[in-house]
């Protein structure tokens, strides 16, 4: 056998890594059939009390509690917010996870980096979001669709990191604006179009031929030919969205809910990982950071998602979608039951709650428990690494795997341990 | 720097730091720290602050601006207008006349955007948010009368600009003019940009004239050194430069040390680069852009026989320099600046001094020894704010990592967290080196360290030591260097253990700091190091070592100048030659032939610049601000200006993925950016980029909002003046290849591109229109006091839809021209040669 010190290196980086990774040994994983994830992100910190994870009714003052009236739900037993009324009874799709936990409250960034890659920066590497890794773990579906795609503003807590601009994403910040790098610019029209690629091919064909034997100006080129066809119109046609019934579209309701019907076509046209961010601060001043008066108007933030998340379900469920697509409600931490001096609320990343639903999961249950005011875990805490590697193990993903940074071997997941009972 | 003595043509300005709080206004007895002149009274910019090497500093938060000026106006009335950001009193012969209030700091973002700024009084420019005016008239009898104006500058809470501080006065309907000689500009919109652009570059050429000033002691006391040095490396012999046979090329010494490997595995180095394409290539890498049709000109009317090195004079003699080289020293040391409320691994943005020490040219192991010291200002880009790492529990690990790797070639990063199983390193090493930096013991922190799982395997690599143990300063390299001389340092650190850390990495005992960045230099323009990987010597060997001992002892002999050292690399015919594949077959040293320079790409930065420069377009990108308003600390909130060149842009920190947040034209070109190799976020050191060519590329380039816009034929297009030249079509066709392809068009593209614009070409100009320049300005009553209302939200969205528009398209030209025109410069700026470094 032929030891090379490369082949040395191979070995025992892969020997390492599972001496690193979760102790693989000691339990066996489960692996989910999913085969895409639809991520909606609520940044700024949904307060769970106001929406899973109800409590007894505070009065916007001194008196802590949530901001609304709960109703009961499709599991037994589990009340949501009255705003919540049309996935209430679609809950049994869902596995709500109260008991989320970890230690940063004190700036989004940090906390949203956290919930994105499972990891606090190290300064050693930058770690991958986990869009990235699932686009890493389980490749495009072919060539001419992404892996990966982001509906919100580019950021670090999105890149790919150490796993290279490869694993990145196509991005855009609005549905009419379409996908950013995809879509031609406005005043190029299909003739123009035609004549850029005919001029552009003379160019590319005269520097080849100038260099027949150069592989590098080869493989430039070959490159430069590839990059339109991810630009394909079968593709671009999946970001049009009144090619679906005016019923379906307006039953998703304004631009999150618009974004929502997008990802269930792109994960219908072979995408992996989509991330929604519902991101419309406007609709009542602060986004989901609801301090101060930010509170008085979260109920139309809680029925635009209501409404988007109730006609996601039942739509992937119509296109035998559901049981192989896990979608996730995500946010970076969760709000204490007491008002700020501002009616709205501060931070809480002690306790607060995520959503996992469809993804061919055992739903139809709720996760951990709070307290009386939701402040703290009674029972079943979850750490961003496990939660992580519930929707890794749903992908079928090993959480274990081991990804390279250079020689560094790094786990998908932090020792993240998968909710078992959300498996058969 | 010199008194300035009234003298009637310029205001008078002190400075004051450390005024007692309540007795701001009140200074007239005080020392001024700084005094020197403006043109008139209005004050964007106030002189950085040096320490005696050269590092900026901070000023107190605040200080205090005083501003005065005697003269004569005629008698009559006039009305006087004070206008600023914070609490500001103007007087008039020792008399308050008029005052403006104390900024308050921000701390929410929910305050409502103020109303839109009314551009249609055309005698003063609109007041900018959230500044003040303060008005008044009086009655001048036409005696001489003495102007002061006292300002407070930043403070507790407040960003340390003055913002735009005006005094100004008008007969009554007349146009406002600032206060100062006869003829000072208009307060309009037109004289303030000009007003302003001109004040910027002042004070930048008066920091640099007052740096070199300062540091003048500092500077000798390093030639000392490096005389000594030099006297020492004198005592031996160089090496002997080996014979080559007469049929291998040798344009210097390097080519006799590369010529033996050559003969000896009998590979026949690559042809030479034609002139264009090597003036491309050594245009690209030395000053990060492409060669100018005046340039390709003037470098072909000189001699064949000296026009390589006379363009290479020209090139080192170039500003873009420093631009160049920042960049590549940003990944290299981590420069990680966050422009919102750092905290994801962020460092401050030391790039300004990066920046300055390429432009003086500063000795390498000055650059190595002040950036170790870590002093000065972290906001304003001293080597101090390489120091921060927000948010990581052991900021002194990380940074240990990064000198070592940067100039040493000891990659550390395994040994963050248990014993490196790949390198001779312990994490004992890591740690005792970070206690150095931190001038004291550190403790391990839990994360640093790898968990033991019960029932679990027990880990292939080994954990020596313990969460929470605490690990003293020791210098870990002995075998590298044994000896620090901290005395010897031409510089004090404040820091002792730090400084020692300096002593170690420079000393010229340490042959490997000398290696390490010859390696980078020559890795920087051949594409693979002597040494491999550059950042990593414990695992690649030389591939030619007494080249790469030349190469230390020149550098050493020229006192570390990366300058001569450059030279000396583009000099060589190895340099000149046709670049020879991607080196991935060249990882060994074995195998490492250098039969030429390997294939590169363009950087990132290389791209977006040399694009702006044939189009002759300007960034105009927002400023890398969150908060015009600065009424935010500058640690929260940095302004890091607005960008001229790639490297000065940063990553948009917008976490929080809010529309109001969003730096429209800045994103457009981070787009690009990051598709070509950029990290917005540089958490960790990087030698090598991640830049392979990727099918995103193509399509960004292709389709995205920047490639729009550099080739639209707009008024403020060089393209566009190009093609209203009075030139036959196939003149055109050349100088435009020229401008974007730095050689002129084969045979076949010419007649393909005289053919495509030749029957619109006769009726090309619209005759009697009117070239429109109109400059993207992005709203500036958005800042982050009041990003979360529905109408900042709106603001930014309509700016980014306007954006996708692209810029507004001259109507000089008749469409069917220029959009065939713009068709031509797609096709050339999306061919893959263009990417391509010769």
């Amino acid at each position: 056998m032929n030891l090379t010190r490369r082949n040395l290196l191979k070995t025992g980086a892969a020997a390492l890594g599972s001496a690193l990774s979760a102790n693989a040994a000691a339990i066996h994983l489960p692996k989910g059939k999913a085969d895409a994830c639809i991520f909606l992100w609520l940044g700024g910190g949904a307060a769970h009390i106001d929406t899973f994870d109800p409590k007894r009714h505070g009065d916007g003052k001194l008196k802590a509690g949530s901001y609304y009236d709960s109703i009961g739900t499709a599991i037994h037993g589990a009340r949501v917010c009255e705003h919540l009324k049309h996935s209430a009874p679609l809950m049994d799709r869902c596995a709500i996870v109260r008991s989320v936990t970890h230690t940063i409250k004190g700036e989004h960034a940090a906390a949203a980096n956290l919930l994105h890659t499972g990891r606090t920066p190290s300064g050693t590497l930058q770690y991958p979001s986990i869009g990235s890794i699932v686009s890493h773990q389980l490749g495009s579906k072919s060539e001419e669709v992404p892996a990966y795609v982001v509906m919100g503003y580019p950021n670090i807590t999105r890149d790919p990191g150490f796993l290279g601009a490869k694993h990145g994403y196509i991005y855009l910040t609005q549905i009419e604006t379409g996908p950013n790098g995809l879509v031609r610019p406005p005043d190029v029209d299909n003739a123009r179009e035609d004549r850029r690629e005919t001029l552009l091919s003379k160019m590319r064909e005269g520097f080849t031929k100038r260099n027949p034997k150069d592989e590098a100006i080869q493989g430039q080129a070959e490159v430069s030919r590839q990059g339109f066809k991810l630009a394909s119109p079968k593709f671009l046609n999946v970001f049009d969205l009144q090619r679906e019934s005016s019923t379906l579209r307006e039953s998703y309701g304004g631009e999150f809910g618009q974004r929502c019907l997008l990802a269930r076509r792109l994960v219908q046209s072979g995408v992996r990982f989509v991330e929604v961010s519902f991101n419309l601060n406007f609709l009542n001043g602060s986004g989901w950071d609801t301090h101060n008066d930010g509170q008085v108007k979260q109920h139309l933030l809680i029925q635009d998602l209501d409404k988007a998340f109730a006609t996601l379900l039942q739509d992937l469920e119509k296109n035998k979608l559901l049981d192989t697509t896990l979608v996730v409600i995500a946010t970076e931490f969760g709000r204490p039951a007491e008002f700020d001096s501002g009616g709205g609320r501060g931070h809480q990343s002690e306790a607060f709650s995520m959503v996992l639903a469809g993804g061919g999961l055992q739903t139809g249950r709720v996760v951990g428990a709070t307290d009386d005011l939701g402040l703290a875990i009674l029972e079943r805490p979850v750490s961003v690494p496990d939660f992580h590697a519930t929707i890794h193990c749903a992908l079928g993903i090993d959480p274990g795997n081991v990804m390279h940074a250079g020689d560094r071997p790094v786990p998908v997941t932090d020792h993240g341990k998968p909710l078992m009972e959300l498996f058969s | 720097m010199a008194q300035d003595k009234p003298d009637g043509k310029t205001v008078v300005v002190d400075l004051f730091e450390d005024v007692p709080a309540g007795a701001e206004f009140q200074v007239q007895a005080l020392k001024p720290v700084a005094t020197y002149s403006e043109p008139a009274f209005a004050f964007v910019h106030t002189p950085t602050k040096f320490a005696p090497n050269a590092i900026p500093l901070d000023r107190s938060a605040p200080f205090i601006l005083r501003a005065g000026y005697k003269r004569k106006l005629p008698a009559g009335e006039y009305q006087f207008r004070l206008r600023a950001r914070g609490a500001a009193v103007f007087q008039l012969d020792g008399k308050d006349l008029l005052n403006t209030k104390a900024q308050k700091p921000n701390t929410t973002g929910d305050d409502p955007v103020p109303p839109p700024v009314d551009h249609s009084d055309p005698l003063v420019r609109p007041l900018q948010y959230p500044h003040q005016d303060s008005v008044m008239k009086v009655k001048l009898d036409g005696t001489e009368h003495n102007f002061t104006l006292i300002a407070v500058i930043g403070g507790k809470g407040l960003y340390p600009s003055p913002g735009e501080l005006s005094v100004s006065f008008a007969h009554p309907g007349e146009v406002d003019r600032l206060l100062g000689p006869d003829g000072s500009a208009t307060l309009t919109d037109t004289d303030w940009d000009k007003y302003v652009a001109a004040s910027d570059q002042r004070h930048r050429q008066d920091d640099l004239v007052r740096r070199r000033q300062a540091s003048a002691e500092v500077v000798a006391a390093w030639e000392a050194r490096h005389e000594k040095i030099r006297a020492a490396l004198k005592m031996s012999p160089g090496l002997a430069v080996p014979n080559v046979q007469p049929g291998t090329p040798a344009y210097n010494d390097i080519d006799r040390f590369l010529g033996q490997k050559l003969e000896k595995t009998q590979t026949a180095p690559s042809p030479l680069t034609a002139d264009l394409e090597f003036l491309r290539r050594v245009s690209l890498d030395l000053t990060g852009l492409i060669p100018t049709p005046a340039e390709i000109t003037a470098y072909l009317a000189t001699p064949a026989k000296t026009r390589r090195a006379k363009a290479v004079d020209r090139l080192l003699e170039s500003p873009s320099w420093a631009d160049h080289w920042v960049a590549y020293w940003q990944d290299v040391l981590a420069e990680n600046p966050g422009i919102l409320k750092p905290d994801l691994n962020n460092t401050g943005p030391f790039r300004w001094w990066l920046h300055q020490s390429f432009t003086d040219q500063l000795p390498f192991d000055r650059i190595a020894a002040e950036l170790i010291d870590m002093e000065g200002s972290q906001t304003l880009g001293a080597p101090a704010a390489f120091s921060q790492a927000t948010l990581n529990d052991a900021p002194y690990a990380a940074k240990a990592d990064i000198i070592a790797q940067a100039f040493l070639g000891q990659k550390l990063q395994c040994a963050r967290c248990h014993d490196a199983p790949f390198h001779p390193f312990k994490q004992k090493d890591l740690f005792s080196l970070s206690a150095m930096l931190a001038g004291k013991p550190v403790k391990l922190p839990s994360t640093s360290t790898v968990p033991v799982v019960e029932g679990g395997r027990r880990p292939m690599v080994t954990i020596a030591l313990k969460a929470g143990e605490s690990i003293a300063p020791e210098w870990p390299f002995k075998t590298l260097v044994e000896h620090s001389e901290t005395a010897a340092l031409p510089e004090k650190g404040s820091v002792p253990s730090r400084h020692e850390v300096a002593a170690y990495v420079i000393s010229p005992e340490n042959e490997r700091f000398a290696q390490v960045a010859v390696n980078r230099i020559w890795k920087h323009y051949m594409g693979l190091g002597i040494v491999e990987p550059a950042d990593d010597w414990t695992r690649g060997k030389p591939s030619h070592p007494e080249l790469l001992a030349y190469l230390s002892r020149e550098f050493m002999m020229s006192g570390y100048d990366i300058k001569a050292l450059a030279r000396l690399i583009v000099s060589s015919h190895a340099y000149q030659r046709k670049p020879v594949g991607n080196g991935s077959d060249q990882m060994s040293a074995e195998t490492r032939i250098f039969a030429g320079p390997v294939h590169r790409n363009m950087t990132a930065e290389q791209l977006v610049d040399s694009m702006h420069l044939a189009a002759g377009k300007e960034f105009e990108c927002e400023d890398m601000n969150l908060n015009p308003a600065g009424d935010r600390p500058a640690k929260q909130f940095l302004n890091m200006g607005k960008p001229t060149r790639g490297w000065q842009m940063t990553a948009l920190s917008n976490e929080r993925d809010r529309p109001a947040l969003a730096l429209p034209i800045a994103q457009s070109i981070v787009d690009v950016m990051s598709t070509f190799g950029w990290r917005q976020s540089r958490q960790n050191p990087a030698t090598t980029r991640d830049d392979a060519p990727s099918p995103m590329q193509t399509l960004i380039l292709a389709n995205g909002v920047l490639g729009t816009r550099m080739v639209r034929l707009s008024d403020d297009s060089a393209y566009t003046e190009l093609a209203l030249r009075s030139i036959p079509a196939e003149e055109l066709v050349k100088e435009t290849f020229l401008k974007v392809m730095s050689r002129p068009p084969s045979t076949d593209e010419s007649s393909t591109f005289v053919s495509l614009l030749k029957p619109y070409y006769q009726s090309r100009k619209v005759k009697g229109a009117e070239s429109v320049i109109t400059k993207r300005q992005s709203d500036n009553r958005v800042s982050w006091s009041n990003h979360l209302s529905a109408e900042a939200t709106l603001i930014r969205m309509e700016e980014e839809r306007k954006l996708r528009m692209g810029d507004q398209p001259t109507k000089r030209l008749t469409t069917e021209f220029r959009e065939r025109y713009e068709d031509a410069l797609w096709a050339m700026i999306n061919s893959p040669e263009f990417v391509m470094v010769p």
